[in-house]
């Protein structure tokens, strides 16, 4: 660069900073941080996860929002490590056939992203990145909203790219049948010899229109498409899939997943309430076929005091190449194809759950909260969900109890 | 809405029909409701968005013990399957 433009360089520069300075205003920035603690102990395994997470975002110009923020799993348990079916395990009556092994786990998301917002349109790009002992994740996201018609219309496309990649043993044999599952997570995402890394490359698409139909009513339609393709299996899992064969999980490599869910927002005047109401259909490239109805019932006590009550409802079809007996027998056991798996989450079941919620919100007429803050809402939930297995057991043994519980407290201060 | 299906097996659908089943927001150009008038579905109990912070980690929860997914966003990192 010429030394006779440096001073119109730096004219047009001021300039610019001027220009973007001006509508400096509000300088609004909040952070939250959340807490939640999940249980479960279903027949002979159990699971606690601890879940921290902090963020922030800052809106440095009316146009702009920067959010950032961290995220964690502390995880420790106990999983299925070999699975096997009541046919197997009635001619094997002494053993047992089911094992399990204990699970430690750490999983940690950094994440950030930034919105460019306009008068009735926004752009936001972000990142995430997450690490756990067995598991790297990247994951890229765009989104674009637009209100239309006075705000009555909002449409939003949105699209995500993930980039992962899951460890796994090296196997010394080509046929999966004698495929041995991972041991432990140890030497993964490290130059040992004795592991290696699968790919997994997800897309996921959605699109979603939401109207508002009268002051008391809105609804929303929403379309989600996710195209998966690379190693979805549990690498620590095996099935037994005959006399003396123990062969790691083996899913297929694509699945092309899509749902289609419809909420509606009304708001009861005569109880001074809000219900949400909403229903999910989703169907996959497995054959699993499912149907969500969620309903949601919140209600504002004074100006800085909401409850809400929530219920939902979920069943599910299996995958086509699920059973719960891959030795052989009558249906509905017996091997279904090239493909086996011990993964409870593609058998038939349905579940149901309840919960509450309380969010308290202070933000004072006058001054600051403790001299620093505009407002601060605390939160509180508590959420219990139960599972009932048409087919999947342990060896024949149902799986019951089959309870989950989750409660979450959460601190979110504007400034 | 007229849809037909022939014997012959080929779905027919007049045309009208196929742009409003389309394009049903186009349906929604005859509705306005005016600002003065928006109190209410812009209370926070009348909101769709995507899941807070609050309710993100239940809903990580609930996707890892299903076979499904969709309707809540696209972005999250990781697997976290345990």
């Amino acid at each position: 660069m010429q030394l006779g433009s440096r001073p119109s360089l730096v004219a047009v520069l001021a300039a610019a900073l001027l220009v973007s300075a001006r509508p400096v205003r509000a300088q609004v920035a909040e952070f939250d941080t959340s807490h939640t603690v999940f249980y479960e102990a279903p027949t002979r395994t159990h699971m606690f996860v601890y879940s921290p997470s902090v963020g922030a975002r800052a809106s440095p110009w009316s146009w702009l929002d920067v959010r950032g923020g961290w995220e964690a799993d502390v995880v420790s348990g106990a999983s299925v490590a070999t699975k096997a079916g009541p046919a197997y395990q009635s001619n094997h009556i002494a053993a047992d056939v089911v094992t399990t092994a204990s699970v430690r786990d750490l999983r940690n998301v950094g994440h950030g992203e930034a919105t460019v917002k306009g008068e009735v349109t926004s752009l936001t790009a972000g990142y995430d990145y997450s690490t756990e002992h067995d598991y790297r994740s990247s994951s890229l996201h765009v989104d674009a909203r637009t209100d239309a018609l006075q705000h009555n219309t909002q449409f939003e496309l949105s699209y995500a790219r993930n980039f992962d990649s899951v460890c796994d043993r090296v196997q010394g044999e080509t046929n999966p049948v004698r495929f041995v599952a991972l041991e432990n997570s140890t030497g993964c995402f490290t130059s040992s010899s004795l592991r290696t890394t699968h790919p997994i490359g997800i897309d996921t698409y959605e699109g979603s229109w939401a109207q508002s139909w009268t002051p008391v009513l809105a609804t929303q339609l929403v379309y989600t498409a996710q195209l998966v393709d690379g190693f979805q299996s549990d690498p620590y899992r095996s099935v037994i899939l005959g006399q003396g064969i123990k062969g790691q999980e083996h899913e297929p490599a694509e699945r092309a997943r899509e749902a289609v869910t419809a909420r509606v927002a009304w708001y009861l005047r005569a109880v001074k309430g809000a219900l949400r109401m909403s229903v999910r259909a989703y169907g996959d490239t497995w054959a699993i076929r499912s149907g969500t109805v969620e309903a949601e019932f919140e209600k504002s006590l004074g100006e800085s005091l909401r409850l809400m009550a929530r219920g939902r409802f979920y069943r599910q079809s299996a995958a086509v190449f699920w059973s719960d007996d891959y030795t052989g027998g009558a249906p509905p056991l017996g091997p279904k194809g090239q493909y086996w798996t011990g993964d409870r989450e593609l058998s038939p079941f349905w579940s149901w759950l309840a919960g509450a919620r309380a969010v308290l919100t202070i933000a004072p007429a006058h001054g600051r909260l403790l001299g620093f803050m505009e407002s601060l809402q605390l939160a509180g939930s508590a959420n219990v969900t139960g599972f009932s297995y048409d087919e999947y057991t342990l060896g024949g043994t149902p799986v019951t109890n089959a309870m989950a519980y989750v409660a979450t407290l959460s601190l979110d201060a504007a400034f | 809405m007229n849809i037909k299906i022939r014997r012959s097996g080929r779905l027919r659908i007049a045309l009208p029909d196929l742009l409003v089943f389309l394009f049903p927001p186009l349906l929604s150009g005859c509705v306005t409701v005016a600002p003065q008038q928006r109190a209410i579905l812009a209370d926070p109990t009348m909101q769709f968005g995507a899941p807070t912070a609050h309710e993100a980690p239940l809903r990580h929860a609930i996707d890892n013990r299903e076979g499904s997914m969709g309707g809540h966003g696209v972005s999250g990192g990781g697997c976290g399957c345990n």
